[in-house]
C-alpha cells in the first residue's frame, strides 16, 4: 500500500508486507500532542484496529514534547513497538518516552533495523534498550 | 582549556552553564543540541527533557496545592456554618442569632423600625416526647421550624435555642409589623401537626422584645425570655410583649423554686383538711388533704402560687411524696387516736408529673400498710385534663392502683375535654363536679337543669358524685335533691389541721 500522510505532514504510516504496521517520523521535525494524536488515528485506521507490531522510524527527530509522549501511552492498534533510532540522541528521547509513561504494549529501542524487525516478528518481550 | 592543550568542545561550557542556570531555579533555560547528534547532544537533550520534567511537576504541585487550599477553605466554610447552625433543624443556632442580632442593631438606622427578638417555647413538648417518642418529637420540631419559616420575611433570622425553644430575630420593623409576625407564628401552630398516623397540638408561649437604646443582644433575648415565660404563666398559646414589670415576677419564682426546694425538708409545709360530707346525712364521709407553705417570712402561702412553679420545675414530685406520705401518715394517727371513727377516706390530690412515677405503685402501697391502713381509705384526685391526656404508662399505673384498692376520683370535672364517653373508660370510682358549675345554682334555672343533667350523667356511669365549692344552703338542697350523694364547701367547714378534724368528727365543734 502507498504510505499514508499523518495529518500535519511531519510522518507517514503504512503497512509493510512483512504483517508489521511501519510508522516514519521526519527528521528535524518537533513532535507535539496534535501529531501524535494524528499518527495513533493514522495507525489505527491503517491496522483497521487490527493489533499489529509497530516499527517507529524516529531517527534525528527534533523533539518530542511532553504531551506528544502521553499521547503513545494509550492503547492503539499496535501489538508491540519497536522504536528504531541512530544517534544517542534518539536513545535519550525514546528513553523519556519509556521511562516517563507506562507504554501500553512491549516496547523497545533500537539501532539496528534488522534487530528491531526481528523482535517485532518474534513476538517476543526483552529487556529494554 | 582541557589537561593536554587540546580546545575542548565549546558545548560543554554551555552545558554547564546551562546546568547553573537551571540549578538556580530557572526551569524555563533550555539548551541548544548541535546537528551531529553525538553523546554531548544527547546529554544537552537529556538535560532539557529533565528541565521539562521538572517544570512540570513542579506546577502540578502548585495546582494540586492550590487545589488543596481551596478545598480546606471550603470545609472551613462548612464547619463554621455547622458551628452555626442546629443540626436537626438547620435553623440558625444561638451563636449565629447574637451574631445577626448584632449585626442588626449596627445596622439600624430608622428610628421607626428596629430590631425585635421572639422567643418561643413549646407548650406541650415535654408530652409528646413522652407519650410518642424522641424520632416523633424531633419530626414535630422540624415542622414547627418550617412553619416558623414561613412566616417571616427573608431578612430574618429563624434560631432553634435548643430542646423546645426558638427565637426569631425580626431584622428591622415597625412595632405593628412584630407584632404581626409574632401573631402569625402563633396561628401557624394553632394547626395540629401530623406524625405518621398520630395527630398532635403544639402551640408556643411567645415572648415579644423590641430593641431599645442600649439593649445588647442577650439583653433583647433575656427579656423576650421573660416574656415568654409571662405568657406561658397566663394559660399559654399566647404573645406577650415584654413589659418591665414582669422582671419583678420572675425574681419572684426563682426566689420561690429556690426556697420551696428546702420548704419539704425544712418541715414549713403543713396539711389542713377539708371535709367531704354525705349530703343526706351531713356525715363526714372523707377529708381532702390541701397542702399549705408556712414561710419564716412571709407567713402562709397558699398553693395556687407554688404549686404551678412546683410543676414546671420538677419539685411536685418531691412535693407530692411529702404528702402522700404526711396525709397517709396522719391517716394512721387519728386510726389510732380514735379507731372507732376510722369510717372515713383520705383525698390526696396527685399531678400529672407524679402519674409517670414509675415507683409510685410501690410507694403508696408501702406507705399504707407502714402506717395500718387500708387502701380503700386512700382516695387520689387527678384532674379531668390529665386524665384525658394519659398516656399508656399513666395508664398502667391507674390500673395497678385499683388493683391495690386505692381509690381513684375525677377532679375539676366540667373544666376539661369533657367528652362524654371517657366517663365510663375512665377507672375511677367517683367524680368531684368542679365548683364552677354551681356557681348560678339558684338563680339561673338553665344553670340547675344542667347541673342536674351532669349529675345523672355521672350516676348513668355509676360513678359517685362530689360537688365541692358548695357556700349556701340553697345550693346543699338543690344539689341534695338532684341527687348528688357528697359535697364539700364552705358551708361543711374550711380546711383545718389535723386535731380540729378529730374534734369535729366527734361532734364537739360545730362547723362554720
Amino acid at each position: 500500500m502507498a504510505p499514508v500522510i499523518v495529518d500535519g505532514g511531519k510522518g507517514s504510516v503504512e503497512l509493510d508486507d512483512g504483517g508489521y504496521v511501519h510508522l516514519r517520523w521526519l527528521p528535524k521535525v518537533d513532535i507535539q500532542v496534535e501529531d501524535a494524536r494524528a499518527a495513533m488515528a493514522t495507525v489505527n485506521d491503517v491496522c483497521q484496529n487490527q493489533p499489529h507490531p509497530m516499527l517507529v522510524d524516529m531517527a534525528s527527530v527534533a523533539s518530542v514534547s511532553r504531551e506528544a509522549r502521553a499521547i503513545w501511552s494509550i492503547p492503539c492498534s499496535a501489538s508491540r513497538i519497536a522504536l528504531l533510532g541512530r544517534s544517542p540522541v534518539d536513545r535519550v528521547l525514546a528513553n523519556f518516552f519509556l521511562g516517563v509513561h507506562i507504554p501500553p504494549c512491549p516496547t523497545r529501542f533500537f539501532t539496528s533495523r534488522d534487530d528491531a524487525l526481528a523482535w517485532l516478528n518474534s513476538g517476543q518481550a526483552g529487556p529494554t534498550a | 582549556m582541557s589537561p593536554d592543550g587540546e580546545t575542548a568542545d565549546p558545548r560543554l561550557q554551555e552545558l554547564v552553564e546551562g546546568i547553573v542556570r537551571l540549578a538556580a531555579g530557572d526551569l524555563e533555560a533550555r539548551l541548544v543540541a548541535s546537528e551531529n547528534g553525538d553523546e554531548i547532544d544527547a546529554v544537552i537533550t537529556g538535560i532539557n527533557l529533565l528541565a521539562e520534567e521538572l517544570g512540570h511537576i513542579h506546577a502540578e504541585l502548585e495546582e494540586r496545592v492550590a487545589a488543596r487550599t481551596a478545598m480546606l477553605r471550603r470545609t472551613q466554610v462548612e464547619l463554621e456554618l455547622m458551628a452555626k447552625t442546629d443540626a436537626l433543624t438547620g435553623l440558625a443556632n444561638r451563636h449565629l442569632l447574637s451574631e445577626r442580632i448584632r449585626d442588626a442593631i449596627a445596622a439600624a438606622s430608622d428610628a421607626a423600625k428596629v430590631p425585635a427578638v421572639l422567643v418561643l417555647d413549646l407548650d406541650s413538648f415535654k408530652a409528646i416526647n413522652d407519650t410518642l417518642g424522641h424520632s416523633a418529637g424531633d419530626a414535630v420540631l422540624v415542622e414547627v421550624s418550617r412553619r416558623l419559616l414561613s412566616v417571616v420575611r427573608a431578612e430574618d433570622t429563624v434560631a432553634r435555642l435548643g430542646g423546645d425553644e426558638f427565637a426569631v430575630l425580626i431584622d428591622s420593623a415597625t412595632e405593628e409589623e412584630t407584632l404581626a409576625i409574632a401573631q402569625r407564628a402563633r396561628d401557624a401552630l394553632q394547626e395540629s401537626v401530623k406524625i405518621g398516623s398520630e395527630t398532635v397540638w403544639t402551640t408556643a408561649s411567645i415572648g415579644v422584645c423590641i430593641q431599645r437604646a442600649g439593649y445588647s443582644p442577650e439583653d433583647l433575648i433575656r427579656d423576650a425570655d421573660i416574656a415568654m415565660y409571662q405568657a406561658k404563666s397566663e394559660g399559654r398559646n399566647k404573645v406577650r410583649r415584654f413589659h418591665p414589670d414582669m422582671l419583678d415576677a420572675v425574681l419572684e419564682r426563682s426566689r420561690i423554686t429556690s426556697e420551696l426546694r428546702s420548704a419539704a425538708a425544712g418541715g414549713e409545709l403543713a396539711l389542713l383538711y377539708q371535709p367531704v360530707v354525705e349530703l343526706a346525712t351531713g356525715r363526714i364521709a372523707g377529708v381532702e388533704a390541701l397542702v399549705r407553705w408556712h414561710h419564716p417570712v412571709h407567713g402562709t402561702i397558699m398553693p395556687d402560687l407554688f404549686i404551678g412553679i412546683a410543676e414546671e420545675t420538677g419539685l411536685i414530685l418531691e412535693l407530692g411524696r411529702w404528702v402522700l406520705q404526711e396525709g397517709i401518715a396522719q391517716l394512721g394517727r387519728w386510726k389510732a387516736e380514735a379507731p372507732e371513727l376510722a369510717g372515713f377516706g383520705l383525698h390526696v390530690n396527685l399531678s400529672a408529673a407524679e402519674l409517670l412515677r414509675n415507683d409510685l405503685v410501690d410507694d403508696v402501697r408501702e406507705t399504707l400498710s407502714r402506717h395500718g391502713v387500708e387502701p380503700r381509705r386512700l382516695v387520689l384526685e387527678i384532674t379531668e385534663t390529665v386524665l384525658m391526656s394519659r398516656g399508656a404508662g399513666e395508664e398502667q399505673i391507674l390500673h395497678r392502683l385499683r388493683d391495690l384498692g386505692v381509690g381513684l376520683q375525677i377532679d375539676d370535672f366540667g373544666t376539661g375535654y369533657s367528652s362524654i364517653s371517657y366517663l365510663r373508660s375512665l377507672p375511677a370510682d367517683t367524680v368531684k363536679v368542679d365548683q364552677s358549675l354551681i356557681r348560678n345554682l339558684e338563680s339561673d334555672p338553665r344553670q340547675h337543669k344542667f347541673v342536674a343533667a351532669v349529675l345523672q350523667l355521672i350516676a348513668a356511669a355509676e360513678l359517685n358524685a362530689i360537688v365541692e365549692g358548695i357556700e349556701t344552703e340553697g345550693q346543699a338542697s338543690r344539689l341534695q335533691a338532684m341527687g348528688c350523694q357528697y359535697g364539700q364547701g364552705y358551708l361543711y367547714g374550711r380546711p383545718v389541721d389535723a386535731a380540729q378534724v378529730l374534734e369535729r368528727l366527734r361532734g364537739a365543734v360545730q362547723p362554720r
